[in-house]
């Protein structure tokens, strides 16, 4: 089945609550987003109002994640009062259209954490293993 | 093979001829390989010069169109089937008509691609922030999509896993334009026959001048250091093996006789203007070079003849009738490169022969075309 346009086909109903999040469109084992607009109370699965952009998290060969945004029509989605989901609100973040979503610092933090208690665990292991010989 | 050799000079005397030219190109052909590149990355911006209207005129004039190359049919991959040409009666003013259509269309088709000046590398950080070390691995890459931006306009920015923002460069935003906006004919990995020299040489080699070209306008932006190098290459190959014709009529001449103006390099090209026999563009060619570079000392004199060569028609053969006025314009023509011979040529002797060969064919032209008239009873005095 082709994709639908980026227009989107999605019923749009101009009083109810919008919301811009991502939208699984992989396949199993292969995760690829589209950002896109939709109604709040609407399912992931229902055809959405506009495509804004997508998001792959698979790094490609140079290790990058690419992002696409339409950054005119984000602002237009805003301008309207479209609520943003975590997700989206934190790659708007680090494109630094949005200030740094909180997520974000807790997660680097948490990974450099974890980075440095391995390291610690590694530093420990070594220092046995040079006693017990 | 000593032997060999004798045994073939006892038989025949041209077989060794050709023996010692192809060792010559031999030689040749192992030094050519070692063209330097050189592109426009100096003090001064070839752009200007290279869009001011006496230029494009010039070049567009010196790239000698001949419509049936212009026009002939290169592939045949669009069309199942080869159609066979229209034949229709035409008025004059229908037949002008059309040929004023021709005009244009061929003007399409011979746009040169534009010489400028080597891109700057992109260095702009937008945020740094230290607090972001750890978040991830790879780094993410955000472009703007909005509909009808320009690739050149586009915003492309980067998020380093060490936090920080930044303008991605040329190579980046060049890679990610093809991947949301694709170029139709443009690859995303460049193609082996630009990163492989012995590809690369080969094409040369078997004298493919066009497809390189042509291939490298698509695949590079023209201020990239990829374009210009291997158009470089290309150019400085065909001066060396005077291949000139290969190129005429196509929207590379004139690039190409800018480049070699452009870097001092031009006695070949005249060497080969004048030995084949065309005065006015060797004349067009010293405009040229006066219009560049400022150097000659008679290019005022150049750029007045050029004046009166513009509106007559390109002479893709030689002439087998000549007017007076023609002759006229011709023997200015003459005393004009005479000039530029004595005080500019870096190839002085070989000139001078080559113009005095051409006086000689134009002193038979002049009397054979006055003769004819003479016996037409056409002349007055």
């Amino acid at each position: 089945m082709p994709l639908p346009p980026a227009s989107g086909t999605g019923l749009y109903y101009a009083k109810a609550a919008k919301s811009i999040r991502l939208i699984r469109q992989g396949c199993t084992n292969r995760p690829f987003f589209h950002i896109a607009v939709t109604h709040r109370r609407r399912l992931n699965s229902q055809p959405v109002i506009e495509q804004l952009g997508s998001y792959d998290p698979v790094p490609n060969i140079y290790n990058e994640k690419l992002v696409a945004l339409n950054l005119e029509r984000i602002k237009y989605w805003l301008g309207k009062g479209a609520h943003v989901t975590t997700p989206v609100a934190e790659i708007l973040g680090l494109a630094g259209f949005f200030p740094i979503h909180p997520r974000t610092y807790m997660t680097a933090w948490r990974n450099r954490q974890a980075e440095f208690e391995r390291l610690a665990k590694e530093a420990e292991a070594s220092e046995n293993a040079q006693t017990s010989s | 093979m000593s032997l060999f050799i004798r045994k073939l000079s006892q038989n025949n005397v041209k077989h060794v001829v050709a023996k010692h030219y192809e060792s010559q190109t031999l030689i040749f052909s192992s030094r050519k390989l070692s063209i330097v590149p050189s592109v426009y990355d100096g003090e001064k911006d070839p752009a200007p010069k290279f869009f001011s209207k006496n230029v494009q005129v010039l070049l567009k004039r010196l790239t000698r169109p001949d419509f049936a190359k212009v026009f002939r049919k290169r592939k045949n991959t669009d069309l199942p089937v080869l159609r066979t040409p229209i034949y229709k009666f035409l008025t004059n003013e229908q037949l002008e008509s059309e040929i004023a259509k021709a005009n244009k269309k061929a003007d399409k088709l011979l746009q040169m691609p534009p010489i400028v000046k080597i891109q700057k590398p992109i260095t702009d950080v937008l945020s740094k922030d230290p607090a972001l070390v750890g978040y991830d691995t790879s780094k993410f890459v955000f472009t703007d999509i909005t509909f009808g931006v320009a690739n050149e306009n586009r915003i492309v920015v980067e998020r380093d896993p060490d936090g920080t923002l930044q303008s991605c460069d040329h190579e980046i935003r060049k890679r990610l334009n093809q991947v949301y906006f694709p170029i139709h004919g443009r690859k995303i990995k460049e193609p082996l026959m630009f990163t492989d020299t012995e590809k690369f040489n080969s094409l040369l080699e078997r004298q493919e001048y066009e497809f390189i070209l042509d291939r490298a306008c698509i695949q590079y932006e023209p201020d990239e250091f990829t374009y210009q190098k291997v158009t470089s290459i290309t150019y400085q190959h065909v001066d060396i093996n005077t291949n000139y014709n290969l190129l005429r009529s196509t929207r590379h001449f004139g690039p190409m006789t800018f480049y070699l103006t452009w870097h001092h390099n031009i006695d070949n090209l005249m060497l080969e203007l004048l030995q084949s026999g065309t005065v006015r563009e060797a004349v067009l060619l010293v405009a040229l070079r006066h219009e560049l570079q400022a150097d000659v000392t008679n290019g005022d004199v150049a750029q007045t003849i050029v004046q009166q060569i513009l509106p007559t028609p390109v002479q893709l053969t030689k002439p087998d009738r000549l007017t007076e006025e023609d002759i006229q314009l011709d023997n200015k023509c003459v005393e004009c490169i005479e000039k530029y011979i004595v005080s500019n040529s870096a190839m002085k002797s070989q000139h001078e022969l080559a113009l005095q060969g051409f006086r000689e064919y134009y002193q038979h032209l002049i009397d054979l075309s006055r003769g004819l008239q003479k016996a037409h009873g056409k002349v007055s005095n």
